[in-house]
């Protein structure tokens, strides 16, 4: 989860395909969507939802489990059957209240899991997304490499504060 | 006495919301603009984390939209967000969270310097001096805007792993800790079910998780004071981003679905003789403590590991301080209740102190009746 599709591993393993295009313009995923459904046939599975998830974490001291709160959830599961008969199934699940949003990342998940058509632009997107989730990584590693603290300069003189 | 209907209650009622969203706009000269929601979660983004904790839900945009609503009160805010969620299906309860792949943006132990993936303060005032930066008062958007960017720029270049190891796997590996328990019961969902004593610490963790930060503070301060026996060492306090797996709804595989800006934090309290397996005739242990919270609370996550350590002792022993007293604990910690009794107090008791009123007045008639003179207070001037 936290290893970051590298040049090598392009396209992506299916289970990193929402990671990238949440953090895509949604606008953007809700447009293509939009403009594959004008060319293929997309049908819910299940109705999409948005609603509530509870947040449940093993405390890291006693291992017992909790829930720390609840996240915004909505979920979506469609099939999209293509032009020649090719039918395939997508869904998502994000931490997000956009019942659309997570309908128009399905149909994106459909549409690249089966190579249908406009699986290009998705694929696009997605690299469009990385770049972004990129961005966001470099900012936070910025933020420890700023604030790493060297601890062997403490260590050279008689002038530790160690308690 | 019965119930006295009045006239004009609800234009009162109606032109108090007004008059609040008046002052809210600054009164009629004010020239002030609308705050943006985005700029209630970011340029208060500690006060963001405090509501969503608090409001027990993860929602940066409605907890700086509960913000402004309620003028920056905190406890109404958590009370707006708490009201929302409960407006919501739940749609699902996630598979257990592992908190050792949270991508920190600060790390920090007091036990040991030397820690694996080393120590990184991360965005904290911790070591800045608490003197007015006036400078902010008349700021200019230019800077203010490139201030990230310039920040990136100037970051030393250094590839960092996303996640670090916890510095208590250290610790365990030599054997100086508790076991974690391998077979863990469910969770305790307190937003279904009410909390009925003795609770699981389980329902604890949930119940302090969204308490009222001042509130925990308060108690677990007690405890550090003297009224209870913890002289916690931070063994680490981490904030990062925690992503959040949930299956795929075709393949069932576990995807990250989205992320959670959160603060976690351990203290190991010294053992104690009779406080620990070394009474049963098992090695003595350190003892632990455990906080977390939503977002960057860190004084939250400190002062909830603190009190779950000693609620630990409260649970196995029998309370000693009221910081040990699961119920003294759990019932007075909670931001929403304790707000919502106190507040209850400004509501119309018109009945309830007439007869409060007629009871003095008929004590009083009996005393006279008895020709007895009640003893009137003096009052010096």
């Amino acid at each position: 989860m936290n290893n970051h599709a590298t040049e090598a591993s392009w396209p992506p393993p299916r289970s990193q395909w929402l990671q990238y295009w949440s953090a895509a313009p949604a606008e953007q995923a809700e447009t293509l969507a939009a403009e594959i459904a004008e060319h293929c046939e997309v049908s819910d599975v299940t109705l999409p939802q948005n609603g509530l998830g509870l947040l449940k974490l093993p405390d890291s001291a006693l291992n017992d489990l909790y829930f720390l709160g609840e996240v915004p959830v909505s979920h979506a599961h469609v099939e999209v059957v293509a032009p020649d008969g090719t039918r395939s199934e997508g869904g998502a699940r994000l931490l997000d209240d956009r019942q659309s949003l997570a309908r128009a990342l399905a149909v994106l998940d459909a549409t690249l899991a089966d190579r249908l058509p406009k699986h290009e632009q998705a694929l696009d997107l997605l690299n469009t997304g990385r770049a972004a989730v990129q961005q966001t990584r470099a900012e936070r590693n910025a933020i420890l490499a700023t604030t790493r603290v060297d601890f062997s300069l403490l260590g050279d003189g008689s002038e530790d504060d160690d308690e | 006495m019965g119930y006295v209907a009045i006239k004009g209650g609800e234009k009162a009622i109606d032109g108090a919301a007004e008059a609040l969203e008046a002052l809210r706009a600054g009164g009629p000269v004010s020239g002030s603009e609308p705050l943006s929601l985005n700029a209630i979660e970011h340029q208060l983004r500690l006060l963001t984390s405090r509501i969503m904790s608090e409001g027990g839900l993860y929602h940066p945009q409605l907890a700086a939209l509960a913000i402004k609503q309620m003028q920056g009160d905190t406890l109404e805010a958590g009370f707006a967000l708490r009201a929302y969620r409960s407006t919501k299906p739940r749609l699902l309860e996630t598979p257990p969270q592992d908190t050792g792949n949270m991508r920190l943006i600060r790390r920090i132990s007091s036990a040991f310097r030397d820690i694996p993936g080393g120590q990184m303060l991360g965005p904290t005032h911790d070591y800045a001096l608490r003197l007015m930066r006036f400078e902010l008062a008349e700021e200019s958007p230019e800077p203010f805007r490139k201030m990230a960017s310039t920040f990136l720029k100037n970051a030393p270049e250094e590839s960092l792993p996303d996640s670090f190891p916890k510095v208590l796997d250290a610790l365990r590996s030599e054997r100086l800790l508790p076991p974690k328990a391998e077979h863990r019961n469910p969770a305790f969902d307190i937003t279904r079910d009410p909390l009925i004593f003795p609770v699981s610490r389980s329902a604890a963790l949930a119940t302090m998780a969204r308490a009222e930060t001042g509130s925990m503070l308060a108690i677990a301060y007690s405890n550090m004071r003297g009224y209870g026996d913890i002289h916690p060492t931070v063994a680490e306090l981490r904030v990062g981003y925690l992503p959040v797996m949930l299956p795929h709804p075709v393949t069932g595989e576990l995807t990250e679905a989205g992320e959670v800006l959160m603060t976690e934090c351990e203290v190991i309290a010294m053992y104690e003789p009779d406080d620990t397996e070394s009474a049963r005739g098992a090695a003595p242990e350190f003892t632990l403590g455990y906080g977390a919270c939503f977002g960057h609370n860190e004084t939250k996550a400190i002062s909830m590991a603190i009190l779950d350590r000693a609620l630990q002792k409260g649970m196995r022993d029998g309370p000693e301080n009221p910081s040990e007293d699961p119920e003294f604990v759990l019932m007075h910690i909670d931001g929403v209740d304790s707000m919502g009794f106190a507040n209850h107090y400004k509501m119309p008791h018109y009945v309830t102190f007439q007869s409060d009123m007629d009871r003095l007045r008929s004590t009083r008639e009996k005393y006279q009746a008895r020709g007895e003179t009640p003893q009137e207070e003096t009052h010096e001037s």
